[in-house]
């Protein structure tokens, strides 16, 4: 390749200077404090859009200092301390995610070999051979704060958002430590630079379509998609982003794990979800997205995208583009009711992962292998065969037996609310006969109000009232 | 910048990744166990609920029966060899006590298959609910639970595995797949439950303990040695050195996970327990197999591996089977419930296992594989016998409940006089002849460890006697309670169970020379 | 700082500079805030109601089994990393594949199990 030599490898890391070091982490701590700013204001903005209102435009231009101006009022506030509270586990518990999803940040490569102060280093706090399963540890552990948070406030719905969201994660979990194992089948590697490295432009097919060598696509969300959306989709369980806010369901658990927290403590909860999401879409990029390195058509026509400082743009543009994501999902999807929750993480998200490694695999290994063509053919034949008759074969559930009305009514327990009568007649509301009765006069006094006409009214009048 | 450099996981392996051989046939009993046993548990999800009990106890009969021609198989063939590298050891001491593992784990299996006794078999279906809970009421109606068969098979997997294991890390996970089916079963009663959950909880704290004492002398051990397998452990104890602490320390940690197993004083406080809590059909093969897989698991540790350390064992051991004798005889005399009597009589023979195995000879092991054999056979009639007699609420197995028996039903009065005399080692049965050969084997040592053992052993067997014949007197000649328990017909497979278990003692006790030949060509380890 | 321990190092680092951040902002809340307690306000909040009976809600962990899943499913990713990094790698071959399939399959039989017997419904 081109510019291997601008990818950093393990070796490269641990010979920076202290001061470097130093500079790296405060940079990288500044950079994840002013995502949050910027990706509260984001979120709301974009939000607004979706819903045809102006969003935040008061405080500084395009009210960008709005989520500075929430947090200096935050910081100002009354810290309340109930009194049920377990007060050390209550005051500490708030720090832990927002602590952990920075310290994710620091395996995040942001670009290749730079020169900084004349001292060639890699464009990232530090790198690990198991640097991807830092990211991981460093997501579950903020679990810990939310189900401490929760446990410890000594209330109901805190603590119910508490065990939901462990609840939550241990489904989740499973899915995307699966999902990621097909990430480290291909590259081969389990350090965030080397998958970076190992998704560094394709290479010529070695079969062909009438002569033609099509570059194979170097990106794992292509080569990979199965694990990709899997990992996506457990990246928003992971984070309790929408749809899956179930631990805060304020329609529910009125604010769940964070029902009883205030001020700083309150607001360090909110900052660590957009941590994890600013980690979770970092992630995604590295693992998937190609990381710092330019899309294609760029590449094509600019031979140096990917040298330089040029690779943290590209990098940051996705990380945007997947945040955009994010907050596109929640302003569209309703939240997941819990049982279809966990069904989704357990009998969907688990076992497809389960096949699709395995398959992945045997393909693999028979590429290794030198199968002869027939063989191989005969093998994913066999194997795709097997599948659809599982499909097939898999006993259809009955159709439950359609209950009528009556049946559902006599079904319920004695004691029940009474029903209305199932023929009630609604009568017609004398401020939608009002509102006829200016439109229209002259039916109304004819032949009075029929249902039918009643209906029409009423969604007239609805129509006025917007 | 200290020149460290990081070889990837990939650098070091691909330098050589040799393959270890696997010889499949030798490991065909074992491989075949597991594989019905994952069979079972999908039966269990798949089959129809009526048909269920059925079939997998004809999967599970039919794999034990396939173990043991495949054992057979093995044993006709001669062969001693380690396979999968040196992890598994397959020779005369693995074939004869897995042979073992299978006869008695069929014998045991018709127990646990027997349902004429009770409605719906004697185990519920769920371990874990509340006693007394809506939902535990209800499981006591409804039909038992069918796990219990791929759950025996996983633990009889495990004790054959446990048996030949070469290497420590291969005897922990043996030890691991056998113990976990075998806490989960003794949850599972259909009567008192309270008292089987607890027996459970017991068990499985206490065995989790005895797990980490057993991986923690492993880390040890390999501290020492640089190997965990038996050989490699014989070699750096010959050839070593340093500091023979890590040596001891580490022995001493591995011998606290299975004397545990094997219930040896001071690790024996389980056993009553969870003796008297199982069912009682778990009980009978917790008391036959469990003994022989974690016999078989110390006999290879102590000949294989410590062979060299055996002076500096022989005084603690000594002085644990001596322990072991005692307490367990002493306290088997006050015990006022048949069960917990049964568990501190298991617990003396331990002791009498101990004595064969501290002979350190050729004779003391085939001796002890004797014993393990007749004493298993024994003890599971016995147990079969304790499932006959029963009230409304249950099995009776307080004391003074079996009083006047005899009149009641003589024939199975009769046969369990018979096997108690066995355990009281008169001569004609297998008893006599198993301790026979294992104080034999001792005394011909001719050491004072052994003879001081052999002993105590005729001392406790004495003291041991009593219980025994007091359950015998009690039967025959005192009168019957007033609400006396009744004795159930026993099913087809309880009476096959019964049969097979006083044929067995009765067989052992006359002509014990063809499995005492066998034991004896057989007791030789590999190393 | 250098070499294979100096990595893990920075991560400690980064750690602590987080920690310590958030001390000082913990710190800084505590000398800016207003304080006024009361006892309405200590009460943990109830929709409004006053709560009643104790702070202590004993609730059904009705998803003790997912977390037996759980650790199952774990355990056995912390198996799949290491294998996944090295698989192909010569002289593993289809043998690796088919073990990990074998091992894949025999947990995934417990996660069939638990399927077919409703674990997995949420009631």
């Amino acid at each position: 390749m081109r510019f291997l030599t601008q990818d950093p490898t393990l070796a490269d890391f641990g010979h920076d200077p202290w001061w470097l070091i130093l500079l790296k982490i405060v940079v990288a701590f500044i950079f994840g404090m002013s995502m949050i700013l910027l990706g509260v204001w984001f979120e709301r903005r974009v939000v607004a859009r979706m819903a045809v209102r102006p969003g935040l435009n008061q405080v500084g231009p395009f009210g960008l200092l709005q989520t500075l101006a929430d947090g200096i009022k935050g910081i100002l506030k009354e810290d309340l301390l109930p009194r049920t509270a377990d007060k050390v586990v209550f005051f500490f518990a708030p720090t832990v995610p927002a602590i952990f999803a920075l310290t994710a940040l620091s395996v995040i490569p942001f670009g290749p070999m730079v020169s900084i102060f004349g001292v060639q280093t890699p464009l990232q706090v530090t790198d690990v051979p198991v640097a991807v399963l830092v990211v991981l540890a460093c997501s579950a552990m903020g679990i810990y704060g939310i189900v401490l948070g929760g446990w410890a406030s000594g209330s109901t719905y805190p603590l119910l958002g508490g065990l939901r969201s462990s609840a939550q994660m241990i489904s989740y979990e499973v899915a995307m430590g699966l999902s990621i194992v097909a990430v480290f089948m291909t590259a081969g590697t389990m350090s965030t630079s080397g998958i970076v490295a190992a998704q560094a432009g394709g290479s010529e097919a070695s079969w062909s379509i009438f002569g033609w060598h099509p570059t194979v696509p170097s990106w794992y969300a292509i080569l990979l998609i199965p694990s990709f959306l899997i990992f996506v989709v457990s990246a928003f369980g992971e984070t309790n982003r929408a749809p899956f806010d179930l631990p805060e369901a304020e329609t529910e658990l009125v604010a769940g794990y964070m029902t009883e927290y205030s001020s700083i403590k309150f607001l360090l909860y909110l900052l660590s979800e957009y941590v994890a999401m600013v980690v979770m879409s970092s992630i995604i990029a590295t693992m998937f997205l190609g990381g710092w390195r330019a899309p294609w058509p760029i590449t094509a026509f600019w031979s140096g995208a990917n040298s330089g400082w040029w690779p943290l743009l590209w990098f940051l543009a996705k990380v945007v583009l997947l945040l955009f994501i994010f907050v596109w999902v929640r302003a569209t999807l309703p939240r997941l009711r819990y049982d279809q929750f966990m069904k989704l993480g357990w009998k969907v998200l688990l076992p497809v992962n389960l096949i699709w490694i395995l398959l992945l695999g045997g393909l693999r290994v028979m590429q290794d292998e030198q199968f002869s063509g027939r063989n191989r053919w005969l093998i994913i034949g066999g194997a795709v065969v097997a599948v659809l008759l599982v499909a097939l074969l898999w006993p259809a559930r009955k159709a439950e037996p359609k209950t009528t009305l009556e049946e559902q009514m006599s079904a319920r327990p004695s004691g029940s609310f009474p029903l209305p009568p199932l023929d009630l007649q609604v009568p017609p509301s004398p401020r939608a006969k009002r509102v006829v009765a200016e439109r229209r006069p002259a039916n109304v006094t004819a032949s009075g109000a029929g249902s039918g006409q009643v209906a029409d009214a009423d969604t007239d009048a609805d129509e006025k009232e917007v | 910048m200290n020149g460290f450099t990081i070889a990837t996981p990939a650098q070091v392996l691909a330098i050589d990744v040799r393959l270890p051989d696997l010889d499949y046939a030798a490991m065909a009993p074992m491989l075949v166990l597991f594989g019905a046993a994952c069979l079972g548990v999908l039966v269990d999800a798949f089959a129809p609920r009526q048909s269920r009990h059925t079939i997998q106890f004809a999967l599970s009969f039919i794999a034990l029966t396939v173990a043991l021609l495949a054992v057979i198989r093995e044993a006709r063939v001669g062969s001693r060899e380690l396979t999968a590298d040196v992890a598994l050891a397959i020779d005369g001491p693995t074939l004869f006590l897995q042979g073992t593992l299978a006869v008695l784990g069929i014998v045991a299996l018709l127990l646990v298959g027997e349902r004429a006794l009770e409605k719906g078999g004697p185990f519920v279906s769920q371990a874990a609910i509340p006693v007394g809970s809506e939902a535990d009421r209800r499981q006591a109606r409804e039909e038992g639970a069918t796990e219990v068969f791929p759950l025996t098979l996983f633990a009889l997997s495990g004790m054959m595995l446990f048996v030949a294991a070469n290497d420590l890390l291969t005897m922990f996970v043996a030890l691991e797949v056998f113990s976990l089916p075998l806490y989960l079963l003794c949850a599972l009663a259909r009567r008192r439950r309270l008292v089987s959950q607890e027996a459970a909880l017991k068990y499985f704290l206490l065995g989790a303990f005895a797990s980490a004492f057993f991986i923690f002398g492993m880390a040890l051990l390999y501290g020492f040695a640089g190997t965990v397998s038996f050989g490699g452990i014989h070699d750096a104890a010959l050839l070593a050195t340093t500091s023979p602490l890590l040596l001891f320390t580490g022995l001493a940690m591995v011998a606290v996970g299975l004397l545990f197993k094997i219930a040896a004083v001071p690790f024996h406080v389980w056993t009553p327990d969870v003796y008297q809590g199982a069912p009682t059909s778990v009980t009978a093969f917790m008391a036959a197999c469990t003994k022989v897989a974690a016999f078989g698991g110390l006999l290879r540790v102590l000949y294989v591996a410590f062979d060299r350390a055996r002076w500096d064992i022989e005084p603690v051991i000594g002085t644990i089977a001596i322990l072991t004798m005692l307490v367990g005889a002493i306290l088997a005399v006050t015990q006022t419930d048949i069960k917990r009597l049964l568990a501190y009589s298991s617990i003396a023979n331990a002791g009498y296992l101990l004595v064969g195995a501290l002979a350190f000879s050729k004779e003391g092991l085939s001796s002890a594989m004797f014993y393990l054999a007749a004493y298993g056979f024994t003890v599971i009639a016995a147990f079969a016998v304790i499932t006959l007699v029963r009230d409304d609420d249950g099995e009776a197995t307080h004391l003074s409940r079996w009083a006047g028996l005899g009149r009641e039903a003589p024939l199975v009065a009769g046969v369990f006089t018979f096997l108690m005399l066995a355990f009281a080692g008169i001569p004609l049965t297998s008893g006599f002849t198993s301790k026979f050969a294992v104080f034999g084997a001792a005394l011909g040592v001719g050491e004072a460890w052994p003879v001081a053992l052999v002993i105590v052993g005729v001392v406790t067997s004495m003291i041991l006697a009593f219980p025994y014949l007091r359950v015998v007197v009690m039967m025959w000649l005192s009168e019957p309670a007033e609400q006396s328990p009744t004795v159930a017909i026993p099913g087809a497979f309880t009476s096959a169970a019964l049969m097979v278990g006083v044929l067995a003692t009765l067989l052992l006790g006359v002509f014990p020379s063809p499995v005492l030949d066998l034991a004896d060509r057989a007791a030789e380890f590999i190393r | 700082m250098g070499g294979y321990l100096g990595s893990y190092a920075t991560l400690g680092l980064l750690l602590a500079v987080g920690v310590l951040f958030f001390l000082v902002a913990m710190t800084a809340n505590r000398l800016l805030r207003t304080n006024r307690p009361s006892a309405a306000k200590s009460t943990t909040y109830e929709c409004g109601l006053d709560p009643v009976g104790g702070d202590w809600a004993q609730a059904q962990i009705r998803y003790y089994v997912y977390a037996y899943l759980y650790v199952l499913f774990a355990v056995e990713a912390v198996f799949l990393f290491p294998w996944a990094v090295i698989f192909d790698d010569p002289g593993f071959g289809m043998t690796a594949v088919v073990e990990m399939g074998i091992f894949v399959g025999v947990l995934a039989l417990g996660l069939l199990y638990a399927w077919r017997k409703r674990v997995l419904q949420w009631t």
